[in-house]
């Protein structure tokens, strides 16, 4: 089981989930994504795709108005 | 160590619990709730169709008492006129602008007008906006990269919003209930630019 650090920092819509898109399809099954990102679509954008595929995923607020979200690809 | 006359024995600046109210009585599950709500709506995106809504609304009332429909890239154009008047050219005898209305009314200067004052206030509301979800950042460049293309778009942006009367606004969101034809020819030929945009974006910018 790997785990990825993607850096998504200062970079706008839709670029972070167009990466996270190519990372994860690299990935195996059971891999873990870690994406850092101050920008705040990201967070609803990336999230709801990373929903609607069925990967498992949380996020966390590390200051004002930046994250880092984390995807495990379930498949 | 100075010590500060709100400051406990231990030197450390010490803040009330969150849950905790006058009386020390714990924050009631309402109240709880009722912050939640608050947060959930000044933080979440609200959905499309009531900003769709919201939009439509404002801009009957913008066409009512100010007789014009919303425009944004007019502003900027009256702007970038102004700073090329003041580094000494004359922008006002350009073909563009005997070819064009450029919409001003006599006396209006580059604050007082219609667009210029929209522009700024959707700037200053953004701002509010974005302080009160308390996600405000200030965002550096990232690469030279990122710089020169975003440059580079900055200004196909602005040429072409020109060449088509506006931006997705003026030649989008106000030509269509306007019932001018070329709202729709913009909004068939926004597909094929974003088709394009997105192929380029893969190509070079991951």
């Amino acid at each position: 089981m790997a785990e990825y650090y993607l850096d998504c920092m200062h970079e706008a819509c839709p670029i972070p989930l167009l990466k996270a898109l190519k990372q994860l399809s690299k990935m195996e099954i059971g891999d873990v994504l870690i994406m850092g990102t101050d920008h705040n679509c990201s967070i609803i954008n990336v999230v709801e795709w990373v929903k609607k595929q069925g990967h498992a995923y949380d996020y966390v607020a590390l200051g004002e108005g930046e994250w880092e979200i984390y995807i495990e690809k379930t498949r | 160590m100075i010590m500060l006359p709100w400051e406990k024995g231990n030197g450390r600046f010490t803040l009330r619990k969150p849950d905790s109210r006058k009386g020390g009585k714990p924050m009631g599950k309402e109240a709880r709730d009722c912050r939640e709500k608050l947060k959930s709506f000044l933080q979440r995106p609200w959905p499309y169709w009531l900003g769709g809504v919201l939009l439509a609304i404002l801009n009957i009332i913008l066409l009512a008492f100010a007789g014009t429909s919303w425009r944004i890239t007019s502003g900027f154009l009256y702007w970038g006129a102004f700073f090329l008047e003041k580094l000494g050219l004359h922008p006002q005898e350009w073909y563009y602008f005997s070819a064009y209305n450029h919409g001003l009314n006599p006396g209006e200067t580059l604050l007082n007008n219609d667009v210029s004052v929209i522009t700024l206030g959707i700037i200053i509301g953004a701002l509010i906006s974005i302080l009160l979800s308390g996600q405000f950042k200030l965002k550096p460049l990232k690469s030279k990269k990122q710089a020169l293309v975003g440059l580079l778009g900055g200004i196909a942006m602005g040429y072409s919003s020109r060449i088509s009367f506006g931006c997705n606004i003026g030649a989008f969101f106000s030509a269509i209930p306007s019932f001018s034809l070329h709202g729709w020819v913009f909004f068939f030929f926004l597909f094929v630019g974003a088709w394009i945009g997105s192929r380029l974006l893969i190509k070079y910018m991951l």
